[in-house]
């Protein structure tokens, strides 16, 4: 995860809350957030490596398929729920994203936007869009449901989600006047805090 | 590997959960590698229903391999070069500690079928007398599996400030119905036996061995799994040479025989009772009307739950139960469901991942 995203989310975070980090990868991020907001936080992931390395470095980690494992956490009652960089790879991202605002008061969600100009100049040229933050091969790639910010933004009107904090990165993964001007058509990776009406 | 077999004697006595009082009471301990001077390398290790306080290297006489070989030892998952780890046999068991098979300081006669009621919560308190003892005032962690993983639980529940961190494997914060169920076709078994006697086979010279027998054959099925019998055994005919009993047709027959008759021939009838009634009694929420995250709620260690896919005893659902019982009230707790080769048993033997997550748990800070 770049550092202006991290920074961002790490800004959003109330200290002392309870977080739940769905697909935390290696407990970086929970690590900061417990040594630097004495949050109580959870990591949810499904790779061996990072699971391991979670729990080396003292992470609260469940083994968990996000696609399937979601709503089992619902008593638990967390401030905020990050999903960074993989709602866009889950088979219901829409069903995720009401799942996570049962259990959770808010949250975090990270996504890359289809709508960045290059990815637009690599499909009128024909090709299917590798950037930055999305390296893979149209063969390779994880992600399932690419969307603009536009639509996402639709999607939370159309869910009755409140847009509580949005930021946009370009494609250095800086804050850019045309990024937070344009950002359907300049932001390379947009940031939400969503929360229930 | 530095290993210490010592009997201690406790004679402050202890209230059993039952009402009960053991005045005295004996624990055979089993120790291994060496107690740093801070004190604050030790781990408890709390066997499963039929273990003992044996739990790694060769036993005295040089003959069997202790419970947790695999994974307790010089450079294994639970390193005994840098751990000083402590297995106690529980009470009530057969193998050194106060049970059916010792001396009611009483009455000076064998207790047998009168040794009162253990629980869970009993081996608990011994043991915690036990780290007393030992001069042990925290422990950096308590693990078992099965029956041991629930002392690990209650360790963490009753003594919060004891314990740094509970490895609590292929178990249940209670028994289910259906494991109440099999103990019982196990307990029914022995009760049938001629030479149970209504427990008091002792004072007769005989053993209920059949029962016996037959009750651990029942539970070898338990601990395994049916793919892992397809896996280990088929449908194979057992070699004529072989055969432990001329009506045996199959391998796993053969198999069973085999675990049933020196299972029989070492285990004690009513030790075996005393130990599944603990392992059907034991509930982590039965003090707070069945609310476990009220229990929990105490609970200051850092948590590992494991369990295995191919558990059917304990199966994965039951280990989630206590990451969400934890996750629910603030408790920190990891959980992973492993790649069992072995089914229930799957927690005693070290698989690459099993070995490493203990490994950084123990670790970590």
């Amino acid at each position: 995860m770049n550092t202006s995203l991290i920074h961002i989310i790490k800004k959003w975070i109330p200290e002392k809350s309870k977080v739940i980090d769905f697909g935390c990868g290696d407990g970086s991020l929970l690590k900061d957030l417990i040594d630097e907001k004495k949050i109580r936080g959870y990591g949810v992931e499904i790779d061996h490596n990072k699971i391991q390395e979670c729990i080396l470095k003292g992470i609260s980690v469940i083994e968990k398929d996000i696609d399937e494992g979601i709503q089992d956490f619902e008593s638990c009652n967390f401030d905020v729920a990050v999903m960074a960089s993989s709602i866009q790879c889950l088979k219901e991202p829409h069903l995720a994203l009401r799942k996570m605002l049962k259990l959770s008061k808010q949250c975090i969600v990270t996504l890359p936007n289809l709508g960045f100009w290059k990815c637009r100049l690599d499909l009128v040229l024909g090709r299917m869009p590798v950037t930055p933050n999305l390296p893979s091969s149209w063969y390779e790639t994880k992600n399932l449901h690419l969307c603009t910010i536009k639509d996402f933004e639709t999607l939370c009107f159309e869910e009755g989600f409140v847009i509580n904090e949005k930021f946009f990165l370009n494609d250095k993964g800086a804050k850019s006047v045309m990024a937070s001007t344009f950002p359907n058509t300049f932001a390379s990776e947009g940031i939400y805090l969503i929360a229930k009406k | 590997m530095k290993t210490k077999t010592e009997l201690i004697k406790f004679n402050q006595g202890l209230d059993l959960e039952s009402g009960a009082r053991l005045d005295t009471f004996d624990l055979m301990v089993e120790t291994y590698g060496e107690l740093n001077e801070d004190k604050d390398n030790a781990i408890l290790v709390c066997h499963a229903f039929s273990g003992n306080h044996h739990a790694a290297g060769n036993s005295s006489d040089g003959e069997a391999l202790g419970w947790w070989d695999e994974v307790i030892g010089s450079g294994k998952a639970i390193d005994t070069d840098k751990f000083f780890v402590v297995c106690s046999n529980n009470l009530g068991g057969c193998s050194g500690s106060s049970g059916p098979l010792s001396i009611n300081p009483e009455s000076g006669k064998l207790y047998g079928k009168d040794f009162p009621l253990v629980s869970v919560n009993d081996w608990v308190n011994s043991q915690k007398l036990l780290s007393d003892h030992l001069g042990i005032s925290k422990w950096h962690m308590v693990a078992g599996g099965s029956l041991g993983g629930m002392q690990a639980l209650q360790w963490a529940i009753s003594y919060p400030n004891k314990l740094k961190k509970a490895g609590i494997f292929a178990t249940a914060t209670k028994s289910s119905t259906q494991n109440i169920a099999m103990n019982e076709v196990g307990r029914e078994a022995i009760r049938k036996d001629k030479n149970f006697m209504e427990g008091d086979y002792l004072n007769h010279n005989v053993k209920p061995k059949s029962g016996l027998k037959t009750a651990r054959m029942l539970g070898h099925i338990t601990y395994s799994s049916e793919d892992i019998m397809d896996q280990k055994f088929g449908r194979k005919f057992q070699d004529i040479k072989s055969k432990i009993e001329g009506t045996v047709d199959y391998e796993v027959e053969n198999y069973l025989q085999y675990k049933g008759e020196k299972f029989s021939d070492t285990f004690d009838a009513n030790s075996y009772i005393l130990m599944t009634k603990a392992m059907d009694g034991y509930d982590a929420a039965f003090s707070s009307n069945g609310s476990l995250e009220e229990v929990m709620r105490r609970i200051k260690a850092k948590l590992l739950v494991v369990g295995f896919d191919s558990d059917w005893l304990y199966p994965p659902k039951r280990s989630k139960e206590i990451q969400l019982a934890a996750m629910n009230v603030d408790v920190q707790c990891s959980c992973v469901i492993l790649k069992g080769e072995q089914g229930h048993d799957s927690f005693l033997f070290a698989s690459d991942r099993y070995v490493k997550i203990i490994k950084g748990f123990l670790d970590s800070k």
